[in-house]
């Protein structure tokens, strides 16, 4: 595919198919030089939203368990729930059609329209249909589509794909708009508001509405027990599909189907709120079609004797889903894109570069894979497993857990090779990864990276100020050779504990454990004995496990049996620990994540997981819990206004950090210092371990965190630099290459106001 | 005792109120008589020279009859009447206390487009119908059970979109939504 590099010279289009990377990367380019700002602010809008929005559900967490388990039990009885829909649409008088494929879908809704001899359908906004390409088959069939949406009607005038589940044309800004319409129509009209745009097509289409042969719809939600169908939106556009035309079409997916009506309630609160952040938005349609009501007929034309309806499922590759573990969890979506716009990554360059020919965002890998190739799923990449998106979803799905699946499969995919083979080799690969590419293996064993980089330290650290090693660094392992790279210590942490206690501390007494994290232990370790400074100085007896991977590095590359393989061993080492009555506390979020989600899919069925994920803490996490318990008081221990660094703090807490519930805890420690602390509300700091490395998502990466930089800059404004502190080894990576100053972990600074 | 009932009904329909006009909706409560109604609506849709009717399922007719006998309503409007009045007045068989929607039954007569075409959508809700949640109308214990079996939309507010940039009211559907809700 021969791609231009001037980001105006490439089209949507041409990039939507990812299965080649090149088209990745060329979309990412497209997308940073073009779209990004309108992206930005309509997913940061919508994820602001949301948060208010679920917020005002006082039982959420219960809405999204409810929700999941009707998934669950609707996915596992498709088949009987799809005959008993089958009857139910019967009653009441409509038609019911079960596609295999999507070229099977399109044919029988041309077919219904050429009997009806439509010359023209309106749609309502049916991303199904997008899936299917429908618009195509019934254009060669001489049928006249007209999107209604004004989202897919902008995607039409275009000739572009989605770009978002709910907002398909949120990639457009204004300007854009007014400039695509100047281009495309012919009019004398100014077109510069958004009153005048949509006056401009409303017009346009009220026409089509009126004039239309049959309406083409999706579905929300399908009622088995009832035929009823719910249909969310706010333009109208939908209701005049399925109120106007004689004939009414619903294309859905079967995974749309649930068991009963009585269960919309649920999905009713839960998806508005998830998606654009309302309570609910201005029409929420419920009908059991065909509609009973008189039929509308155009001024001058013979009205409809009757009302037809036609319900068509499609399976295209969703029964496989079904059967597949990992993309089975897929079919639990609800299409709310609470996944896209709390994701970092989507915010900046949205579904064009993150998404497929169809679908997009976190979940959207696993649907392109699904409907359509594995390879499709090659944007999946993106996805930095930051894990925003996880505690967002309403109906519970693991989103990055299902895109490291993919990313296993993709490498999978590439076959072996002897070099990779070797590399696997000499860096520890489990034999199943040792065919991912060089690169990701280079990043998935990070352990070994560490352990002779530290061995080696002046050796390793003088190397890579070598001529030409950034090249090779590059050239080889794609890290890119703007981004510094951390210096290795002489020391590890373990290296320092020892030294620190040369008697061993007495290992009966309960306390806490610090886990010596890979990360930590290799990459910064004076940090891991701030912090047990920091423990020991409100009394708690700290002792140091030795250092041990924990998956997160292998299972971020997808080499997932590596990962299982470090699970496995670290955790009943650490199972010890809790034998004997301690507590464990980890420093890297990325690796409390870990301890408290992903070990649940690595460690399956082992209790051991259960009892990890309830006694591990992040340190002032932990460090609160024990104040707060025994009514310390913070100042006195930690007297900020000794701080050599002042008082004035700019806080940027770790994106699995926050998804652990671990975060607000350090601020609450900070201030109870003394320190006036302003914190970042950014979802993720663009760096996400590896991703910022790599040479082909540097851009990316520092596009991304050029929002949390701009909060800083803010923040700075009034009485001058504030001290950095964050939380997560890549944030420090990135903060510091962003604003060109020293990052703080926020134990270093409390470490240094001990006597 | 027999306050009581009363005093919650009333802090749920100010409630009521309070959440349309967040949903920008625009809302009045008003005796329940003939007179009161009809100069509702007429002071609403003042300007309008056609005004749409559906004739309700639920509340008695009657309380329409006086406004239904102004010679700019159409309870049998053309097609072409129905895409050229300015506003379409229906009643609506429940509302939800936190969105401040109103649900309007549109499987019978016209009420469906009566309720869409028109730029100014009137809705006329009784207060007792008016439930504490969007889910209370999937319940067979709510209101007989009505949301259980019919055609209908929840509306909130009037039509909008962000497609365009910012966001913009009065996309296909009404511009505006005025609810009166009968004490």
């Amino acid at each position: 595919m021969a791609i231009p590099v001037n980001p105006v010279d490439i089209s949507p289009r041409q990039v939507a198919n990812k299965s080649d990377k090149k088209a990745l990367l060329a979309a990412i380019r497209m997308t940073l030089g073009v779209q990004s700002p309108a992206v930005r602010r309509n997913t940061q809008t919508f994820n602001r939203n949301r948060y208010v929005a679920t917020g005002m559900l006082a039982d959420y967490n219960e809405l999204k368990d409810r929700a999941r388990q009707i998934k669950e039990n609707a996915i596992a009885n498709l088949p009987q729930l799809l005959e008993k829909l089958e009857a139910s649409v019967n009653a009441n008088g409509g038609h019911f059609y079960l596609a295999k494929t999507a070229a099977e879908a399109n044919a029988y809704i041309r077919d219904v329209l050429l009997r009806h001899q439509a010359k023209l359908v309106v749609k309502g906004k049916s991303i199904t249909s997008e899936e299917t390409k429908l618009n195509h088959t019934l254009e060669a069939a001489g049928i006249k589509v007209a999107e209604t949406d004004l989202a897919e009607f902008i995607l039409q005038v275009a000739d572009e794909q989605p770009s978002h589940i709910i907002a398909p044309a949120l990639h457009y800004s204004r300007e854009r708009i007014t400039a695509l319409f100047k281009r495309k129509f012919d009019t004398e009209l100014p077109l510069d508001t958004g009153e005048e745009l949509t006056k401009f097509a409303r017009e346009k289409l009220r026409e089509q509405f009126i004039a239309a042969d049959a309406g083409i719809s999706g579905a929300n939600l399908i009622a088995a027990d009832s035929g009823s169908i719910m249909l969310v939106e706010s333009e109208g556009n939908i209701r005049m599909t399925t109120i106007l035309p004689p004939v009414h079409i619903a294309i859905a997916g079967i995974e749309k189907v649930i068991p009963s009506r009585t269960d919309f309630g649920v999905f009713l609160e839960l998806l508005p709120a998830s998606g654009t952040g309302q309570p609910l938005t201005s029409y929420v349609s419920i009908i059991h079609p065909p509609l009973k009501a008189p039929t509308f007929a155009a001024p001058g034309k013979e009205p409809a004797r009757e009302r037809e309806f036609h319900m068509v499922l499609i399976d295209n590759g969703r029964s496989r889903m079904r059967e597949d573990p990992v993309l089975r969890e897929a079919l639990y979506c609800i299409r709310c894109s609470a996944c896209m716009n709390v994701c970092a990554n989507f915010e900046t360059v949205g579904g064009h570069a993150f998404g497929g020919e169809t679908y997009s965002g976190g979940i959207g890998g696993s649907w392109e894979a699904g409907t359509g190739q594995l390879s499709n799923a090659r944007f999946s990449e993106l996805c930095t497993a930051c894990s925003r998106c996880v505690p967002n979803c309403p109906v519970r799905i693991d989103i990055p857990w299902l895109n490291e699946n993919l990313r296993q499969r993709m490498n999978q995919e590439q076959g072996s090779s002897p070099v990779k083979f070797l590399f696997g080799e000499m860096t520890g690969s489990a034999p199943g990864d040792s065919v991912a590419p060089l690169q990701k293996q280079f990043f998935g064993n990070y352990n070994t990276l560490g352990k002779w980089g530290t061995k080696f330290s002046s050796l390793a650290n003088a190397s890579l100020h070598l001529p030409g090693a950034r090249s090779v660094m590059q050239g080889v392992f794609g890290v890119d050779r703007r981004r510094e790279l951390p210096a290795f210590p002489g020391k590890t942490w373990e290296q320092l504990y020892r030294v620190e206690n040369p008697a061993k501390q007495s290992a009966i007494k309960p306390g806490v454990v610090m886990l010596a994290d890979v990360f930590t232990n290799y990459g910064a370790p004076e940090r891991g004995m701030a912090a047990i400074r920091v423990l020991r100085a409100i009394g708690l007896d700290v002792a140091l496990s030795s250092a041990m991977p924990d998956g997160r590095a292998a299972m971020s590359q997808g080499m997932m049996e590596t990962a299982r393989r470090e699970a496995r061993a670290l955790a009943p080492m650490l199972r010890r620990y809790l034998d004997e009555g301690r507590k464990i506390v980890v420093l890297e979020p990325s690796v409390l994540a870990m301890l408290r989600f992903d070990f649940k899919h690595l460690l399956d069925g082992d209790d051991t997981q259960v009892l990890l994920a309830q006694n591990s803490f992040e340190p002032l996490e932990y460090l609160w819990m024990v104040a707060q318990e025994q009514g310390l008081d913070l100042a006195k221990v930690f007297p900020a206004t000794k701080c050599s660094q002042g008082t004035r703090l700019f806080y940027h807490s770790h994106c699995q950090q926050r998804t652990c519930n671990s975060a607000t805890q350090t601020i609450e420690v900070l201030r109870a210092a003394g320190f006036d602390v302003v914190t970042s509300s950014v979802e993720c700091c663009g760096m996400a371990g590896s991703f910022g490395y790599k040479r082909e998502y540097y851009d990316l990466s520092m596009a991304v965190g050029e929002d949390l930089f701009a909060q800083v800059r803010r923040a700075d404004e009034e009485g001058g630099a504030r001290t950095l502190v964050a939380s997560g080894i890549s944030c420090h990576e990135q903060l510091f290459a962003g604003m060109g100053r020293a990052v703080f972990h926020p134990a270093e600074l409390l470490a240094s106001l001990l006597e | 005792m027999i306050m009581q009932p009363v005093m919650e009904q009333l802090s749920l329909v100010e409630q009521f109120v309070d959440s349309a006009q967040k949903a920008v909706a625009t809302v009045e409560v008003i005796d329940r008589t003939p007179a009161a109604l009809c100069d509702a609506i007429l002071r609403v849709a003042k300007d309008a020279q056609r005004i749409l009717y559906s004739p309700p399922q639920e509340l008695p007719s009657a309380l329409f009859g006086e406004f239904a006998k102004d010679p700019r309503v159409l309870a049998n409007a053309t097609a072409d009447e129905l895409i050229h009045s300015a506003a379409g007045v229906t009643e609506a068989f429940a509302g939800v206390v936190r969105t401040g929607s109103v649900c309007v039954d549109i499987s019978y007569q016209r009420t469906g487009m009566v309720s869409l075409l028109a730029p100014l959508q009137i809705a006329v809700v009784a207060a007792e119908t008016i439930v504490p949640q969007p889910r209370d109308l999937f319940r067979a214990d709510v209101l007989d059970g009505k949301g259980l079996t019919r055609d209908f939309v929840f509306v909130t507010g009037p039509s909008a979109t962000a497609d365009m940039g910012p966001l913009v009211r009065g996309v296909h559907g009404p511009h505006k939504l005025h609810i009166i809700v009968l004490r």
